[in-house]
């Protein structure tokens, strides 16, 4: 329970919150996705089909299929979570914590005092 | 959200649309050569034929991939993923040494973005009359050039959809029955699938995709260090900036050689000012680069105010292009191409399994012989056909025999059953028995394989 000055005990911190959701998340969806594919889906039949030279028995299979299923959800919830966290903030859309769009000379034309045209290299 | 007079919002503007003027000059020549190439390879590969096949086919529903006149079945799977570890490290040396050359000139997301806002161009015009034709009102001339546009991007999008469903099927069948009007139904989704994709990222999200949802250029700054190759405004030399007459030195006006004329932010496709430093949103097309050479050759100013360099370069260090991160990724990328090519090039293009029979124990034959029933499963990855003999490793020490003669067509899988008999007193129980599967027309072509056979527990026992 260390807790420096500023930290709450018992209260997680982002990173912290953020891989809990991550790994608890993708759990519950390979639960799900792995109740899915086995419902429908015999792993023995796999054994004729399966290219790997060694037999795949059904306990195996649904281990293997569940823990295939919960490392891709945890990749997925990961790059998600990196993304959203690592790109712009709420209410980038009005313009909130974004620096103005970079100004735009107007043509030479309407502008003389701009000494070459601009339309010459279109 | 044109009603933005809210307190506090009424500072920022919306985010202006994006018009990318058109640039001429090296990097532009390069990107268009790269596209031509890129689209090229796309839309011609389908269309090849190599040793008999599509030069590049993923056969979903024959388990296997034909790839350059090579044949990749379900068991090569470890090729695909060795290529795609080639093709992470590949990227890593290539963002290590010269920055985002990937997301400049070979993403498909900007390949196809150019080739869009090519016949957009075609049909409107360059960017200031595409930005006047958008203000304009509705007219006959817009009404015109707009479904102008349409009508290439989505011809366009569905034939990329079309070519982009013939790496899955064959696409010569694939043209023949869009000709006849019986394209199926899944062949049908994916080209829309596809082409719908292709229309909307190339035609409207564009670089949005690049800004919002794309990993790699999110954590492609990890790669970098201060002597990678970035696309750079030089800012103690451009500083102060400002306007001029044509052919004032700029030591007479007391500036630095910006002139200021925003040219590198019309072209810059992702809209943003490469004079404010290196930005994550830089793509690394090059444009700018181009278009202000352009501008310090018309002003009669050295080139160079904008270009390729490094952080040490404009810090006025030296530059170090061999360093120990671009060693160690090339090392590792040069050992993986040449193992995965070497080891493609020796492996046995024959697999077998052999299963026992589970409906049977075994069979006790006259003269004391018990028989074994198994199912043999051969595939000939070979592009010839060939006959194999399957004999025990050590001769003699049991009789092998198959229904018919092991003869396989070239690419071909086939069952066969194999009765194999081993003297009673051979042993007891689970015996294991090394069988060598090989050609008879090339010695090369050989595979060993285990089986077990089941004999009689205890010796005169019966069972």
């Amino acid at each position: 329970m260390a807790s420096g000055q500023d930290t709450v005990s018992l209260r997680w911190n982002e990173r912290r919150r953020d891989i809990g959701i991550i790994i608890w998340i993708s759990f519950l969806s390979a639960c799900a996705g792995t109740f899915v594919i086995f419902a429908l889906l015999d792993p023995d039949a796999l054994n004729q089909a399966w290219v790997l030279p060694w037999e795949m028995g059904r306990k195996l299979a649904y281990s293997l299929g569940f823990l295939f299923l919960f490392c891709v959800a945890a990749i997925a919830s990961s790059l998600t979570t990196f993304m959203i966290r690592t790109g712009p903030r709420r209410g980038h859309h009005t313009g909130k914590g974004r620096k103005p769009a970079p100004q735009i000379k107007p043509d030479a034309a309407e502008d003389p005092e701009f000494g070459i045209d601009p339309g010459e290299w279109r | 959200m044109s009603a933005d007079s809210a307190p506090g919002q009424s500072l920022y503007r919306k985010e202006p649309k994006i018009y990318p003027r058109q640039v001429n000059g090296r990097f532009a020549r390069l990107r268009d050569l790269a596209m031509y190439v890129l689209l090229g390879l796309f839309y011609v590969m389908p269309w090849l034929t190599i040793n008999g096949h599509q030069a590049v086919l993923f056969d979903l529903p024959g388990r296997r991939f034909y790839i350059l006149g090579l044949t990749f079945w379900p068991q090569d799977f470890i090729y695909l993923a060795l290529l795609l570890v080639a093709a992470g490290l590949s990227l890593f040396f290539f963002t290590a040494l010269a920055g985002r050359l990937w997301c400049g000139y070979a993403c498909p997301q900007t390949v196809w973005t150019e080739a869009f806002l090519m016949m957009e161009r075609w049909t409107e015009g360059n960017r200031q009359k595409r930005i006047k034709l958008d203000a304009a009102p509705w007219s006959a001339n817009k009404l015109l050039r707009k479904s102008a546009k349409q009508f290439l991007w989505v011809t366009f999008a569905v034939w990329t959809g079309f070519t982009f469903v013939g790496f899955f099927t064959p696409i010569r069948e694939l043209a023949q029955n869009v000709l006849s009007f019986s394209l199926g139904p899944w062949e049908t989704f994916w080209t829309l699938f596809y082409g719908g994709a292709t229309y909307a990222n190339a035609g409207y999200l564009r670089a949005q995709v690049c800004k919002y949802m794309c990993p790699y250029a999110r954590f492609q700054g990890a790669m970098f260090d201060p002597d990678t190759l970035i696309i750079s405004y030089d800012e103690s030399r451009g500083e102060p900036r400002g306007s001029r007459r044509k052919g004032i030195k700029p030591e007479e006006v007391g500036l630095g050689d910006c002139i200021n004329c925003t040219l590198c932010v019309q072209v810059c496709p992702t809209g943003i000012d490469i004079r404010e430093g290196l930005q994550y949103e830089c793509i690394a097309c090059a444009a700018c680069i181009d278009v202000c050479d352009q501008v310090m050759d018309k002003m009669e100013y050295p080139r160079g105010l904008i270009r390729y360099t490094t952080e040490n370069a404009l810090k006025n260090n030296t530059t170090h292009v061999i360093r120990p991160r671009l060693l160690v990724y090339g090392t590792i990328l040069l050992l993986l191409i040449c193992g995965t090519l070497w080891s493609m090039t020796t492996r046995t293009p024959l697999r077998a399994d052999l299963i026992r029979d589970r409906n049977a124990l075994y069979r006790e034959l006259p003269g004391d012989m018990i028989e074994n029933v198994y199912n043999l499963k051969i595939t000939n990855m070979d592009d010839v056909a060939h006959t194999y003999s399957l004999l025990p490793e050590i001769p003699g020490v049991a009789e092998v025999e198959s229904s018919r003669p092991l003869r396989l067509e070239a690419s071909s899988v086939a069952g066969f059953s194999v009765r194999i008999r081993m003297p009673r007193d051979a042993g007891s129980g689970v015996q294991s028995l090394t069988l060598e599967l090989s050609s008879e027309d090339n010695p090369d072509i050989r595979k060993k394989i285990d089986a077990k056979v089941l004999l009689p527990v205890s010796s005169g026992a019966n069972r």
